[in-house]
């Protein structure tokens, strides 16, 4: 089986293609936000993206971030939610909200022939939101039932669980939100978070569809306009991360699998070195081919979909690397991980395997960014993230700068197994074999 | 009120060659990668009996490799070109696909046409896919709270043969028992040209892409005809109830499916688009009056064959079905019950005009934004494709849903949706239920 090559009958494709965006143009409204249109007809739609910095990079607890989030589709005092909707759907339109740990960004779409009315429709959420109280409460019951749920899957005691372990006090570490801080979160409270947080000074409007620039700009300033707010700005303090040697390990009585996560903060998006320490995540774990896949799934069967990534945040890259693996297998899974990870640490990537990861991350980024909606959500991003567009085109030209020993010096700094903090979530019968590994502490996941 | 727009899409053509592959091709040029896709007329439906889960486990094997390109090269060689590739079983199809640069089709072609000629199958990788099954159904099923629910529990209950009521992702026993000659006999009786579509989308020269097609596809020898298979099911005369207890959910949530209009009916689109108008955002029926007028309810979802597949990806029995998730004190019979009033009443006045108007702009906005992906026009050509024998339906559905009334919405949700047809699937917090 190994060793063995394709057949020399194999075509053989070109490079990947470099990414063009073609013409982007940049403005800004009178009040502040900072405007990026794409103009991209591939079908007669338009997405819009606003974004403003929020979260508990604020300050905020998490449950209000998320009812903050959760409050917008409520509507105003003059459209409530169900006509917001019928107006939505009348547009051929589509609202979400989403929130992470740095920014709360409105994704909404509609047909090109109703661009006008989107826009003022979202000004309208920016603007006035109502949070009405019976609604408010039926959204909170909603928030605590997905909580109740989320803590019942093996996956969210171990990524809370991480996050504290990594950053400690850091709003970064405080991710989740509980009962008690949704019980105490009302009305008041939200419209107060609005006030403060939908700044227009420092709002960000993408565009990408087919839309005509010009009118575009016409219409974003027509709807916007009233958009005010103090302008002050914030941002979440520097990330000083920690390293645990041990292994934490959470009970789960009866868990058929363990849950296995570890994870590593590294340079965010457009700092030095984050090319070379995702090139590295990749290697480890991203795609088909990726080393977790290979060992871990393709030769052993321990698991369905090991895989790593790097999230990326305003003050850190998150790289994390996770399985879920029978339980019986659980020490030899996570001996394995390691292995690849103290591999990655100190040899280098074979070359043909370096470039099939970078083309992998290539064309993966070619093909999300196809797509008019893919488009705009990964300039919301960047443009979050402080960059622009051209760090999209660039990418492909520093992926191909960044070489094996830049990828090895990034896995030994950011990804050596004892540089990795590691959470385990499953049955005390997965124990036997990971002392052997790094020192175990034990305890329950929290409550809500 | 604004009228639909007709749609600007791709042109989409077809032919079929000798060995009876069909070929469905929508160039669409404005970013440079293709997609290509191999979709197989068979799906969870067709697995031998004893051999539950099968065709998914199959489906994995279709990536362990074949004399020409032994594993693992088929994922290395699509990564390297930049390509993304994977593949997924349902009901009446299993699909594989890749989406990759422009350079790369002839490569995702021949890769393609040699794995529909001649496989590896062989015990070693059969034993891998197979564990790495089991950690799929863990990680889906077993280790979660509400695993695999609806899609994989409520068929059981509510239809009463082997094709349409088995375990879909498998009984454990059954993946265990299975050998290479069950995968061999498998390929053989389902994995011809002649039972598959392949579908091209976007950055292509149609004629170019013509020759290689043929170059690739030509060659691979043809198969004898699949076996037409009975997959009818007699209508249930009353409502079946069944309880599942499940000591990893937190709360109560119940699921009642409904056998749905077959496709092509008179009450196919009318119960499409019923779905929308019932489930589909906060100026739904069921959202409105059960969340927020009653708040019996915090969620409610559902449709045909929801939630792994739409009215479009079926061609035997299906199910149109509607989960709820009750407020705490809440029964899940008062939940049911509470259904069953607003479903009668939906077929009693039936949706206004502008409702039924507002469901059909929300199918023209996901016709459009499908179309502007590869993936997504790639999956509803080839399903249209490979299960109706009709991809130039989908360019077609906009204009086919404008002249839905609302009188036939009304009818045809008092015509399927009835409490006697169904079947509710309690889902309760606790110990001791029919997990495997």
């Amino acid at each position: 089986m190994t060793g063995s090559v394709p057949s020399e009958e194999v075509p053989q494709p070109g490079a990947v293609p470099n990414l063009h965006l073609g013409r982007v143009h940049r403005s800004e409204l009178a009040n502040g936000p900072e405007v990026v249109v794409v103009p991209r007809p591939t079908v007669p739609r338009v997405e819009l993206r606003v974004s403003v910095p929020a979260g508990t990079a604020a300050g905020d607890s998490a449950a209000a971030a998320e009812l903050l989030r959760m409050g917008i589709p409520l509507g105003t005092r003059e459209l409530d939610q169900e006509q917001l909707a019928e107006r939505l759907q009348d547009l051929g339109g589509a609202l979400q909200v989403h929130q992470d740990l740095d920014r709360l960004t409105i994704a909404a779409a509609a047909l090109s022939e109703a661009e006008s009315e989107l826009y003022h429709l979202v000004a309208s959420l920016v603007r006035e939101p109502d949070f009405p109280r019976d609604d408010l409460a039926i959204e909170k019951a909603k928030l605590v039932e997905g909580l109740r749920s989320a803590r019942a899957t093996p996956h969210f005691p171990a990524h809370e669980a991480l996050g504290e372990l990594v950053y400690g006090r850091h709003p970064y570490g405080r991710r989740e939100a509980t009962e008690g801080e949704v019980a105490r979160t009302g009305r008041r409270a939200l419209l107060e978070l609005h006030r403060r947080t939908f700044t227009p000074s420092l709002a960000q409007i993408t565009v990408v569809g087919d839309v005509d620039p010009r009118s575009t700009m016409r219409r974003l300033r027509s709807a916007f306009s009233g958009w005010e707010g103090p302008r002050k700005g914030w941002k979440a303090p520097r990330v000083r991360a920690m390293t645990h040697q041990d292994l934490l390990y959470l009970e789960r009585p009866g868990s058929v699998q363990t849950v296995v996560v570890a994870a590593s903060s590294g340079p965010t998006m457009g700092e030095p070195g984050h090319i070379a320490f995702s090139l590295a995540t990749a290697v480890l774990g991203g795609g088909f081919t990726s080393r977790m896949m290979a060992n871990l799934r393709e030769d052993k069967g321990y698991t369905y979909s090991p895989h790593a990534r790097v999230e990326a945040h305003d003050r850190d890259g998150l790289a994390s690397a996770s399985m879920e693996v029978r339980t019986e297998v659980t020490a030899a899974a996570l001996a394995e991980l390691r292995h690849e990870l103290a591999r990655l640490a100190t040899a280098p990537v074979p070359e043909e395997e370096l470039a099939t990861t970078r083309s992998y991350l290539e064309g993966a980024r070619l093909v999300t960014l196809q797509t008019q909606a893919g488009l705009a959500s990964a300039l919301a991003q960047v443009r979050g993230l402080g960059l622009d567009h051209r760090y999209l085109e660039r990418y492909q030209t520093e992926l191909e700068r960044c070489s094996a020993e830049d990828v090895m010096a990034a896995a030994r700094r950011y990804l050596a197994p004892t540089r990795m903090t590691t959470v385990l979530v499953g049955d005390e019968s997965a124990l036997p074999g990971l002392e052997a590994l790094a020192p175990v502490r034990r305890r329950r996941p929290r409550g809500g | 009120m604004a009228r639909v727009t007709p749609t600007t899409d791709a042109v989409i053509s077809s032919f079929r060659l000798d060995n009876g592959l069909e070929v469905v091709m929508s160039p669409e040029r404005s970013s440079p990668t293709v997609g290509v896709g191999v979709f197989y007329r068979v799906g969870f439906r067709l697995e031998p009996e004893g051999r539950t889960g099968f065709a998914h486990l199959f489906e994995h094997l279709m990536f362990q490799g074949t004399p020409r390109v032994p594993k693992p090269h088929f994922g290395n060689l699509i990564n390297s070109a930049g390509g993304l590739l994977n593949g997924f079983t349902r009901h009446d199809y299993t699909a594989y696909f890749e989406i990759l640069p422009t350079s790369a089709l002839e490569m995702a072609l021949f890769l393609e046409a040699d794995r529909m000629g001649m496989l590896d199958i062989n015990a070693g990788t059969l034993r891998n896919q197979l564990q790495v099954v089991e950690e799929e159904v863990r990680v889906n099923v077993l280790n979660q709270p509400y695993g695999g629910f609806s899609w994989l529990w409520l068929a059981q209950h509510a239809f009463s043969r082997y094709p349409n009521n088995h375990n879909f992702y498998g009984e454990f026993s059954d993946l265990e028992a299975a050998s290479v000659d069950d995968a061999v006999e498998f390929y053989r009786s389902w994995y011809g040209p002649g039972n598959a579509s392949l579908v091209l989308v976007g950055d292509f020269d149609p004629a170019a892409a013509v020759q290689l097609v043929e170059h690739h596809f030509g060659p691979v020898a043809p198969r004898p005809e699949p076996p037409q298979r009975d997959l009818e099911e007699p209508l249930p005369a009353s409502r079946r109830e069944h309880r599942h207890l499940d000591p990893l959910a937190p709360t109560a949530q119940v699921a009642v499916g409904y056998p749905t209009a077959p496709f092509g009916s008179e009450d196919h689109l009318p119960l499409a688009l019923a779905a929308r108008i019932l489930t589909d955002g906060r100026a739904s029926w069921l959202q409105r009056a059960l969340v927020r007028e009653q708040e019996l309810l915090l969620h409610v979802a559902g449709g045909p064959l929801y939630p792994i597949g739409d009215s479009f990806e079926f061609r035997g029995p299906a199910l149109f079905t509607i989960e709820a998730t009750p407020r705490e004190g809440v029964p899940t019979e008062n939940a049911v019950l509470a259904l069953d009033r607003e479903l009668d009443r939906l077929a009693a006045h039936g949706p206004t005009e502008e409702e039924l108007h507002r469901a059909r702009r929300r199918e023209l906005a996901r016709h459009h934004a499908t179309t502007d992906s590869r993936l997504g026009r790639l999956t509803t050509l080839g399903v249209m494709a490979a299960v109706h024998r009709q991809p130039e339906l989908v360019d077609l559905l906009p204009q086919r849903f404008a002249e839905v009334t609302p009188a036939q919405v009304a009818e045809a949700v008092g015509r399927w949706l009835r409490p006697e047809r169904s079947t509710v699937l309690h889902w309760l917090p606790g110990a001791g239920g029919d997990r495997r």
